[in-house]
């Protein structure tokens, strides 16, 4: 599988025609990711078996390998049913709207120092812009399947997509002040030698928060509870409409994730440097991308949901703060030109508040534990069988 | 904040622990000596003959009234092979109706009938739940294989 | 602001139809919702949806009969449900329940309310979202107490055990051994279950000042079992009018003090831990040996006419059986308290005003049983 993606970038680089080659690019990654994604529903199903003391699929294949190709050939051949009252346009509409962007933020990503489709200057900047356009497609399929739940689930999506958007980005600019640079490809060189999550954990912990919310992953699937609106946007969708967005939701998880290996933990760059190769460059940058996923899964058996007015509230209240916090001590630090320890400790001090804001809040009327009542006096007392 | 790392302990302290589950079709969990499947009748290996006389007992038990019961003269007795003066002629037992309260197995005189506890007592699914209907010779073709577990209660 | 503008456009509240297929509303029970975007204004609940005549069929069925019946219609504590009806005929007819029988009955229905409890657990956690790891982790306890259970009764669920004047017939040899491991199963269940979900933080936030009952409420409700004593009465019928071997084994009854779903959460766990240290009692009291049926009971019973209500302390409050017979072997009327209908007549007040995602929680924390409620 990499093999073909090794192979494939040296034709692209000796087509002179920049959209073919673009074009040639972004087919091998779709192709990729596709693979990329029905190993991930394998993992994911294997893994979250795993924290729940089960064994997992285990029927097709050898440790159910082969259960999400059974899982797609089901999927795909499966009737794809369609609401007479649906309206037509909105819900065939939101499927290209929620896929396309998901595919094209992987565009300006570099896989590698040497293979990446596209070179961009602002490449940060594109790909939260584009990563930031599916809430229209979940607008739309909530619209458009004339469906109450698909509707509060959309209206869900929406609000909670654009609230997590803004701490996301502000958490990325907070590092693109450090760096200086809005390019990934520069961000990741800057990590030579120490990566931005120690230099900014805040925004580390913003990011991941917003990332999980972004994902729409427990604990924040509100669009998608299955316990309140019952999958949510997706509840009219079925067949390969329903895997597609699923697939998308995947990819939107590497692509997140990659996104978090790049700008906070160094990329292929940390801790080996640039001249490794390009095998060991992509198995580095993997394996970062799995701890994230691993996170992932592991936030996703271990908490439960949080309600509506939570989500905003976090959002609003306290990431939005936190992380125009974090700007400003960057701002700071870079005008009066301060060391970079300085950048550890406030933004370490601002991970350690952001933490006790969490525990206290709960907390902010201790309750009183439950009485044991243990001598009720006994109206019928000794009497075997009254 | 605390409650959220204990949270994500536990999850991952539980992913070391060796798996409850096990793979079913492939494996299957030992079942209790007593366990209660489906009513099936015993076979008198001696006499070669059910043990059933089709007294009806088990039948005018039956919350559910799942059994139809059939009986005849015994041809054996007028041969004397055998000291049953009856013995059944028909047996249905629908087992989609059957709860398996264990009433008939208490009522019958005989012991010829009893609750399979093996686990072909269990897999049962059909398609169509008319082939749910067991008929004498199913019901008494386990025990005529010698197929049944010991510990049956009859 | 866009219907302040234009005075033609009205806005409206949404009714939402939640149920009879809804993954959280516990069985074919069907809300529905008015809601004013998130917040719900109004609910109307309908039941009925499993209603097979229980009381009726019951009354066609003899003493023995019953027994079976009991079981499918309270399918998570069947033991307790057995016991109710088993109480009402022994009382009626007068018989006196040996001894050993009594304490295996307390034993038994005492795990059964550990299972059920891990099951509130367990779906209670995937209501407030968790991805069945919860569920995972009580059904992994719940299933070796079942394991317990099909060995001496031979099913797993719907167990057919008790009997009028006593047991079915006598437990396994290993049953005290197999007993103690069921419960060290069950209280590292109950360790799991508490490291997940009593202290985490998202948890506390979803349960807490949810769905609030004052003693008062729950007392004009008609509220049992945890939902009553989470709101701070201290009402337990094995304390206060204990039947079976009760008096004679010391434990507390946890109590609440906010009446809201965090405090029925608490409550229940605290109650598996009450009946796991029951049942070490009750092991230790144990006759090793005895009958386990009353002597001198006809083969087939009958009462004497009469009228008689038993209720038992079940896992979801008062399970009470209200008998006449007017002589022979059959129940004239037999009608059925059940908790899980009593207590969902409170979903609406506590509903109204909350969030759409609370009602589910509200509704969880009830620990319904719809078989029960629409018997």
């Amino acid at each position: 599988m990499m093999r073909a993606v090794i192979l494939a970038a040296p034709s692209v680089d000796a087509l002179d025609n920049p959209a073919l080659s673009a074009l040639l690019g972004l087919i091998v990654i779709t192709l990729i990711m596709t693979l990329g994604v029905m190993f991930a529903t394998w993992y994911e199903r294997k893994a979250v078996a795993r924290m729940q003391q089960r064994l997992g699929p285990m029927r097709v294949g050898p440790w159910g390998l082969l259960q999400p190709i059974a899982d797609t050939l089901k999927l795909v051949s499966k009737e794809g049913v369609r609401p007479a009252s649906a309206d037509r346009i909105a819900w065939d509409l939101s499927l290209a709207a929620i896929f396309v962007p998901a595919f094209l933020v992987l565009v300006a990503i570099p896989f590698t120092a040497d293979w990446f489709v596209s070179p961009m200057d602002l490449s940060l900047l594109y790909i939260l812009a584009v990563g930031g356009l599916s809430f229209i497609g979940f607008l739309l399929a909530g619209w458009g399947s004339d469906n109450k739940y698909a509707l509060l689930g959309g209206m869900r999506a929406a609000a909670q997509l654009i609230s997590y958007e803004i701490p996301m980005i502000l958490s990325m600019l907070a590092v693109v002040m450090v760096v200086g640079s809005a390019d990934v490809y520069r961000i990741i060189l800057y990590q030579d030698v120490v990566p931005l999550i120690v230099w900014q954990p805040l925004a580390f912990i913003i990011f991941l928060t917003a990332t999980i919310a972004e994902l729409e992953r427990q604990p924040f699937d509100i669009p998608t509870g299955e316990s309140e609106v019952a999958g949510g946007v997706f509840i009219e969708y079925s067949g390969i409409r329903w895997s597609l967005f699923q697939l998308t939701g995947y990819v939107n998880m590497y692509a997140y994730s990659l996104l978090g290996a790049f700008v906070f933990l160094g990329g292929w760059e940390w801790p080996f440097g640039t001249d490794i190769g390009w095998g060991y460059q992509l198995l580095l940058t993997m394996v970062k991308m799995a701890l994230f996923i691993v996170f992932f899964l592991w936030v996703r058996t271990s908490f439960p949901r949080l309600r509506v007015d939570q989500l905003m509230s976090y959002a609003w209240k306290v990431l939005l703060p936190f992380a125009l916090a974090q700007i400003f001590l960057n701002g700071l630090v870079l005008v009066y030109d301060l060391p970079d320890v300085v950048l550890l400790a406030t933004s370490g001090g601002g991970a350690l508040a952001l933490c006790w804001l969490v525990y206290s809040v709960v907390r902010v009327k201790p309750r009183q534990p439950l009485r044991m009542v243990g001598n009720v006096p006994a109206t019928a007392p000794g009497s075997v069988s009254g | 904040m605390i409650g959220i790392l204990r949270s994500l302990g536990m999850t991952a302290r539980v992913a070391f622990r060796k798996p409850v589950t096990n793979s079913y079709p492939n494996v299957h969990r030992q079942i209790a000596n007593r366990d209660r499947a489906f009513p099936i009748l015993l076979w008198d290996e001696e006499h070669d003959e059910p043990f059933c006389t089709g007294c009806h007992a088990c039948e005018r038990a039956c919350p559910v009234e799942c059994m139809t019961v059939v009986m005849k003269d015994n041809p054996k007795h007028a041969t004397g092979e055998s000291k049953r003066r009856k013995i059944i002629d028909e047996f249905w037992i629908d087992y989609g109706r059957c709860m398996r309260c264990n009433i008939c197995v208490e009522v019958c005189n005989f012991e010829a009938i009893g609750m399979n506890n093996t686990w072909a007592g269990h897999e049962l699914s059909r398609f169509d739940r008319s082939e749910l209907v067991m008929d004498l010779d199913m019901l008494l073709s386990q025990s005529k294989a010698g197929k049944v577990d010991p510990g049956l209660r009859a | 602001m866009v219907a302040e503008q234009r005075p033609d456009l009205e806005t409206i509240d949404m009714p939402i139809n939640m149920g009879p297929q809804h993954p959280s509303t516990h069985g074919v029970f069907r809300m529905v919702l008015v809601v004013s975007g998130e917040k719900v204004v109004d609910v109307t609940p309908h039941i009925g949806y499993m209603h097979r005549g229980g009381e009726k069929l019951m009354e066609t069925m003899d003493f023995r009969q019953g027994i079976g019946y009991a079981d499918r219609t309270e399918y998570l504590a069947q033991f307790s449900a057995e016991l109710g009806y088993v109480l009402a005929v022994e009382r009626l007819m007068g018989v006196e329940v040996p001894e050993r029988a009594e304490y295996i009955r307390v034993i038994l229905t005492e795990l059964n309310r550990l299972t059920s409890h891990f099951m509130f657990a367990g779906a209670f956690g995937i209501d407030s979202g968790l991805f069945g790891t919860s569920m995972m982790f009580a059904f992994r306890e719940r299933e070796f107490i079942q394991d317990l259970f099909e060995e001496i009764s031979g099913d797993r669920l719907m167990y057919a055990y008790f009997r009028v004047g006593g047991l079915a017939w006598e437990v396994t040899d290993n049953f005290v051994q197999r007993c103690h491991e069921s419960l060290k199963t069950a209280e590292r269940g109950i360790r799991d279950i508490d490291d997940l979900l009593t202290h985490n933080e998202i948890f506390m936030g979803r349960c807490q000042n949810i769905g609030a009952f004052t003693a008062q409420q729950a007392i004009a409700y008609g509220l049992s079992g945890p939902m009553l004593r989470a709101s701070g009465v201290p009402f337990d019928l094995r304390k206060d009018e204990p039947y079976s071997v009760y008096p004679r084994l010391k434990f507390d009854i946890p109590v609440g003090n906010y009446g809201d779903v965090y405090d029925r959460f608490l409550v229940r766990i605290e109650e598996m831990r009450q009946s796991v240290k029951i049942v070490e009692q009750a092991l230790e009291q144990l006759p090793p040996e005895g009958p386990i049926v009353a002597e001198k009971l006809p083969r087939r019973l009958r009462t004497p006419p009469g009228e008689v209500y038993a209720k038992v302390e079940s896992p979801r409050g008062e399970w009470g059986v209200y008998l006449i017979s007017k002589g022979g072997d059959k129940p004239y009327r037999l009608k059925m308290r059940s908790p899980s209908f009593c207590n969902l007549t409170a979903l609406r007040e506590m509903t109204i005003g909350q969030f759409l995602a609370d009602a589910v929680m509200v509704l969880g924390s009830m620990d319904i049983v719809l078989c029960d409620v629409d018997r």
